[in-house]
């Protein structure tokens, strides 16, 4: 089952570069394209989709900034949107392309002060905002969904043109049966692709296994170099409170006491640094993705726990404390090891 | 008798040269009395000290602590004796300076895991006592010489050890404030009844004591007797 839409199979013309469930790169599917699919045994619906992916948005969009405009056959907005309803008052776009009626994502209507009956301008031409999807998916908040023919004429398509869209989804009859349909697909028709859940998985898998490998490799390489830079502060604290320590030493305070009281003062230094870290970490890794995507900050504090787990910060700032507790020990020992007499001795 | 030494010695390695730094000491500390080691810079006070309060092993001879030899202690046992026997007062008067004069007084009874309770009600005792009843929450930078060594007392006397070592607790101060240091810290042992041994080269202190010993290159003679 996919995540993004209802139906098994998403077909797109051959060589379309496909992340996830959509084509971020591809070419045109035909009309007779979609309706040779819609007639493939084993295949219950064909719904063709004109999705159309801007990361700058302003160059696609002119004036409503948004990361996915997504043009569907009016009345099939369930096979994107799911069970997801609208907010109070609004309706689905009007089938009639002449009244221009569009659905916003919930992440748009906040940063652009949308309202239901709202005038948006999109690729020089005025819509109306028919409706507020009420959704907290990432892609469904910054979507603007509308009909397919008026997603058509939006990026110069006329309605008497032969093409549908750059992707068609596929439900099936059947359960289970996505893999002999997709390759009936294939071979049935010309100059597509019809991919499975598992084969649009395998498409970006090696992409995320690089991503995984370099995330380890930065992440280990990272944790070391903060071991190395907690060691050192702890070393210089310990050196600088010499005469400290060796006081506390001929008080007769048992080692154990000096070797804990540097662990604890080494992991605090971690647990204040690791805190620190996810603060400004945060705020520069949102700063960064709002100039990348124009989209506000504060959509982005409103949804921060959903783009970064609490479970996350809560597992880096673990493993911060862990190392920056390893990093004191040798401190630790040096401070327990000090001998008295001659710290003590070098201050006269 | 606290502490009695036979042959103690310790030597230093310095490059190729060896230095004596105390040589075949012999002297026997009673209870409660006030003995002064009076003796130049570098003739051996602070390294005898060191050894008589089991913060350094000697190179020969022994050190004996209750008539016991300490060179038998572990080093856990060695940190128990100092922590519960031993009081310590610096020349610079070693205040940890993160920490209050009230806590730095309570730490040898945190240390000696008393309950805070009974650790802040001492250390107010003690710091009273001393005159410091105004300057309870200072930190050692904001309180004079004169008060830093105050504070270094009442926390050298608050496990009511049997035996106050004192490393000239005068020499960062000027000589009136060191006379009252000297004459509290007298005071209080004599009420604590506790023996108190200082290192010192001022002749006015070492005539306040009960016995004393002059140094020199390590060797030790007991003046008077």
């Amino acid at each position: 089952m996919n995540i993004f839409f209802r139906g098994d199979v998403v077909v797109v013309a051959e060589g379309a570069m496909v992340v996830q469930a959509f084509p971020v790169i591809g070419g045109k599917i035909p009309e007779s394209v979609v309706e040779k699919v819609q007639q493939v045994n084993g295949v219950k619906t064909a719904v063709p989709m004109l999705v159309t992916f801007s990361y700058r948005v302003e160059a696609v969009i002119q004036l409503v900034p948004s990361n996915v405009s997504i043009g569907i056959p009016s009345g099939n907005w369930s096979v994107l949107v799911g069970h997801t309803p609208l907010e109070p008052g609004g309706n689905w776009p009007s089938a009639d392309p002449d009244k221009k009626e569009v659905v916003v994502g919930p992440s748009l209507a906040g940063q652009y002060d949308l309202a239901v009956g709202s005038e948006v301008k999109v690729e020089n031409t005025n819509f109306t905002v028919a409706g507020i999807l009420d959704s907290r998916s990432a892609l469904l908040s910054r979507s603007i969904i509308l009909p397919l023919e008026l997603a058509r004429q939006l990026y110069n398509s006329s309605p008497g043109e032969s093409w549908m869209g750059n992707m068609v989804v596929v439900e099936l009859e059947e359960e289970g049966t996505e893999k002999e349909v997709a390759d009936r697909i294939e071979t049935e028709i010309l100059g597509v692709e019809a991919l499975t859940t598992d084969e649009r998985n395998e498409i970006i898998e090696p992409l995320l296994n690089d991503i995984e490998t370099w995330n380890l490799g930065l992440s280990s390489a990272l944790y070391l170099l903060s071991m190395i830079l907690v060691t050192m502060v702890a070393m210089m604290n310990v050196s600088e409170r010499r005469r400290d320590f060796a006081t506390l030493d001929a008080i007769g305070a048992p080692k154990g006491s000096i070797f804990r009281m540097v662990i604890t003062e080494s992991t605090l230094i971690g647990l204040i640094g690791g805190l620190a870290g996810i603060v400004l970490g945060s705020i520069a890794a949102i700063l960064i993705a709002s100039i990348y995507s124009n989209i506000p900050l504060s959509m982005f504090l409103l949804y921060l726990f959903n783009i970064v787990s609490p479970l996350l910060l809560v597992k880096i700032l673990a493993s911060t404390v862990a190392v920056s507790c390893i990093a004191g020990v040798i401190p630790a020992i040096a401070a327990s090891r000090m001998n008295i007499q001659e710290v003590l001795r070098s201050d006269y | 008798m606290i502490v009695k030494t036979q042959e103690l010695t310790r030597t230093y390695r310095l490059g190729a040269s060896v230095i004596m730094a105390v040589n075949k000491v012999n002297l026997e500390i009673n209870d409660v009395t006030f003995v002064s080691i009076v003796g130049p810079s570098g003739s051996g006070k602070t390294t005898l000290l060191n050894l008589i309060g089991l913060n350094d092993r000697p190179t020969s001879g022994k050190v004996f602590f209750k008539n016991q030899d300490t060179a038998l202690l572990t080093d856990k046992e060695r940190r128990k004796i100092r922590l519960q026997n031993i009081g310590f007062v610096f020349q610079t008067f070693n205040l940890l300076p993160t920490l209050t004069a009230l806590e730095n007084v309570e730490l040898p009874l945190a240390l000696a895991k008393i309950p805070p309770k009974l650790q802040r009600e001492k250390a107010v005792q003690l710091l009273e006592a001393v005159g410091l009843t105004d300057r309870l929450q200072h930190r050692p930078k904001e309180l004079s010489t004169g008060e830093m060594q105050r504070v270094a007392i009442a926390r050298a006397l608050v496990n009511n050890p049997c035996l106050i070592l004192a490393d000239e607790p005068t020499g960062e101060l000027d000589s009136e404030t060191g006379f009252e240091i000297i004459k509290l810290l007298l005071d209080l042992c004599r009420k604590h009844k506790t023996t108190v041994v200082v290192a010192t080269h001022d002749e006015k202190v070492a005539k306040a004591s009960d016995v004393k010993y002059s140094i020199r290159d390590g060797v030790i003679t007991r003046d008077g007797g």
